[in-house]
């Protein structure tokens, strides 16, 4: 009963946040410019043809008819055409979100799947060598910064090297276009060449991604773990004769993985928010190059297109770790 | 002050945290002393074009640049930038989001829910994406990475503040202070404010380190400040089409970057460890 209430609670704070969302990037674009039509049109556009943009884009209405007009052409999913492709920017985001999602979903598997194991053996052998180099290695993926860490692999691996591919997302045309995820569509046409070529372009850019992910898994999971293994409970069951093993993997790691699992919704955000250096590095063809496509070609609409969509994702992520945080703590919910 | 001799003692014993202090410390010294320390201080804007890309060696410790500059100038220099966007950003940010969350975590109400609501709007979008919109709506400059960054961060202080407020209001000394008859900005500045300094101490200190990797991520994004400002985030931008030839181009800025991030990273981790026992980076009680 207090879960459904907790559940109904976040959905009731989804929409005002997304409302919200979207006047901070109407705040961006239309108030903070000094005269924002002329920053649409561009440095070559004439007098006339400035009047009769802002005329045509609804410009020389009063502030809060904008606004609601921008809120309501944003709730249609209509951002306005890309100065880069020309296409609705809405296509372009939805065209691109799959590779995104794909890297980054990757990401969180490869750090989640390496770093919670090595948080609760850095925990359960603390002060060994062992938790020392991961101290060490933890602290430095959090202090790197992506876009250099990106250039580093590609000098080592692609260039000098050779044993992963420099840039892109398959080297071929790509398998047949089902879900927009490479590596599902070319499982699901049993395309084992364009499932090689799909993994092997996404060695690079996981590596960058998920190297600061999972540092930061690593370090809370051995907090967690740590924090657990001084419970009484931990204490009772040691007493009772419980095997080191199933105390620490199935009762201290429940309880530590609460933190965790609160970091990996963080870490899902922040890794769509690195994906725009990264795609950059990579020219991977998602969401974060076409931001840096835009930023390049000041097409300030598709930028406050791609960050209205990286905050929607962001929120909706939220939303789903507060809900998974009912079911994985009962006391959340009681 | 005595507060402030435990600190320092308890930082030298700590290691860790005195390497993130020495590391603070050069970039300090670094920036302010980039004309003393430089071997071609006047690299920061000539150029050279016979002396283009060339390796690192006796004469140019960190190789050159495209345009024959000598790239150990120009990161001394680039300290300086780093230094200021993130000082200013981050002081900006302080004095924006503590008031706030004092006012909202002190006061109970429509009016604190709605500042609070406002806040978790802003850290609902990721902070990297609000700041790059910023930036490339005001153009870029170095004021304009300031302003971004100030916009983005201010609400991880006000959520702080907010949290520590509501939990020390009940606090025998603040109600004693209120019953005294004292003025509510009066028991928010003198009571809460210093019980509350070590938690903004610690935030500020590691919100340093991801500033600086978000002002050199806009810089790299082509952002920042313009050409040819020796910014660290543009250097590594720039050495992109020299890759895999001049591999000592990016090399450099990098590294610049991981230490001072670092340094801000280890102190505000050891200062963690002193001032706020509740969350130690390891726990002590060994059975």
């Amino acid at each position: 009963m207090k879960l459904l209430v907790l559940v109904l609670n976040r959905f009731f704070w989804f929409f005002p946040t997304v409302v919200g969302l979207m006047v901070i990037t109407f705040t961006i674009s239309h108030i903070i410019p000094a005269d924002p039509v002329a920053f649409l049109a561009g440095d070559n556009a004439s007098n006339e043809q400035i009047e009769a943009l802002r005329r045509q884009l609804g410009l020389d209405q009063p502030m809060h008819i904008q606004l609601w007009r921008y809120l309501i052409d944003l709730t249609q999913g209509n951002f306005g055409n890309s100065l880069y492709t020309l296409r609705p920017i809405s296509d372009d985001l939805s065209s691109r979100l799959p590779a995104t999602l794909e890297l980054t979903f990757m990401s969180v598997l490869v750090s989640a799947a390496l770093g919670i194991p090595l948080g609760v053996i850095s925990a359960v052998r603390r002060n060994s060598p062992l938790d020392h180099f991961l101290r060490i290695f933890t602290v430095s993926g959090l202090a790197i910064a992506s876009f250099w860490f990106a250039i580093l692999l590609q000098l080592l691996f692609a260039m000098d090297l050779g044993w992963t591919p420099l840039q892109g997302r398959s080297s071929g045309w790509g398998p047949e276009h089902i879900t927009g995820f490479f590596v599902i569509d070319s499982l699901l046409t049993w395309n084992m060449e364009e499932l090689r070529l799909s993994l092997s372009h996404m060695i690079l850019p996981v590596m960058t991604l998920a190297y600061p992910a999972m540092a930061t898994i690593v370090r809370f999971t051995r907090a967690g773990v740590l924090n657990a293994m001084n419970s009484n409970y931990v204490l009772y069951e040691e007493a009772m004769g419980f095997p080191r093993r199933v105390i620490i993997w199935k009762y201290v790691l429940r309880n530590a993985l609460i933190g965790t699992v609160t970091q990996i919704g963080l870490i899902f955000g922040i890794l769509i928010a690195n994906a725009v250096v990264v795609e950059a590095v990579f020219d991977w063809p998602g969401l974060g190059y076409y931001a840096v496509q835009s930023i390049l070609m000041s097409d300030y609409n598709a930028i406050m297109g791609f960050t209205f969509v990286a905050g929607v994702i962001f929120i909706i992520v939220n939303l789903i770790v507060d809900i998974s945080h009912g079911f994985i703590d009962p006391r959340e919910s009681r | 002050m005595e507060m402030f001799r435990f600190i320092v003692r308890k930082l030298v014993e700590d290691r860790v945290a005195l390497l993130g202090v020495i590391l603070i410390m050069a970039l300090i010294i670094a920036a302010i002393a980039a004309p003393v320390f430089s071997t071609f201080p006047e690299d920061v804007a000539d150029f050279h074009p016979k002396n283009r890309l060339l390796e690192p060696d006796s004469m140019f410790w960190f190789g050159t640049d495209r345009m024959g500059s000598d790239i150990y100038s120009r990161i001394l220099f680039g300290a300086r930038i780093t230094i200021t966007i993130a000082v200013v950003a981050i002081g900006a940010s302080v004095l924006i989001g503590v008031p706030i969350g004092l006012v909202a975590g002190y006061y109970h109400g429509w009016f604190s829910e709605m500042l609070m609501r406002v806040s978790d709007i802003f850290l609902a979008v990721p902070q990297i994406v609000l700041a790059i919109a910023i930036a490339q709506t005001l153009g870029p400059s170095i004021e304009n990475v300031i302003l971004a960054l100030s916009a983005t961060y201010w609400p991880f202080w006000a959520r702080l503040v907010y949290a520590e407020t509501r939990s020390i209001q009940n606090e025998v000394f603040v109600e004693a202070s209120i019953a005294l008859g004292a003025s509510p900005f009066r028991v928010m500045v003198m009571h809460v404010l210093p019980n509350i300094s070590s938690s903004i101490i610690v935030r500020t200190t590691i919100g340093m380190g991801g500033t600086i990797l978000t002002a050199a991520t806009l810089g790299f994004l082509g952002l920042g400040a313009p050409a040819p400002s020796p910014e660290w985030g543009r250097m590594i931008s720039e050495s992109r089409e020299f890759l895999p030839e001049a591999w000592w181009y990016a090399t450099a800025p990098g590294i610049a970057i991981f230490l001072v991030v670092m340094g801000f990273n280890l102190l505000g981790d050891g200062l963690r460890d002193i001032l706020d026992p509740r969350i130690r980076r390891s726990v002590h009680r060994d059975k």
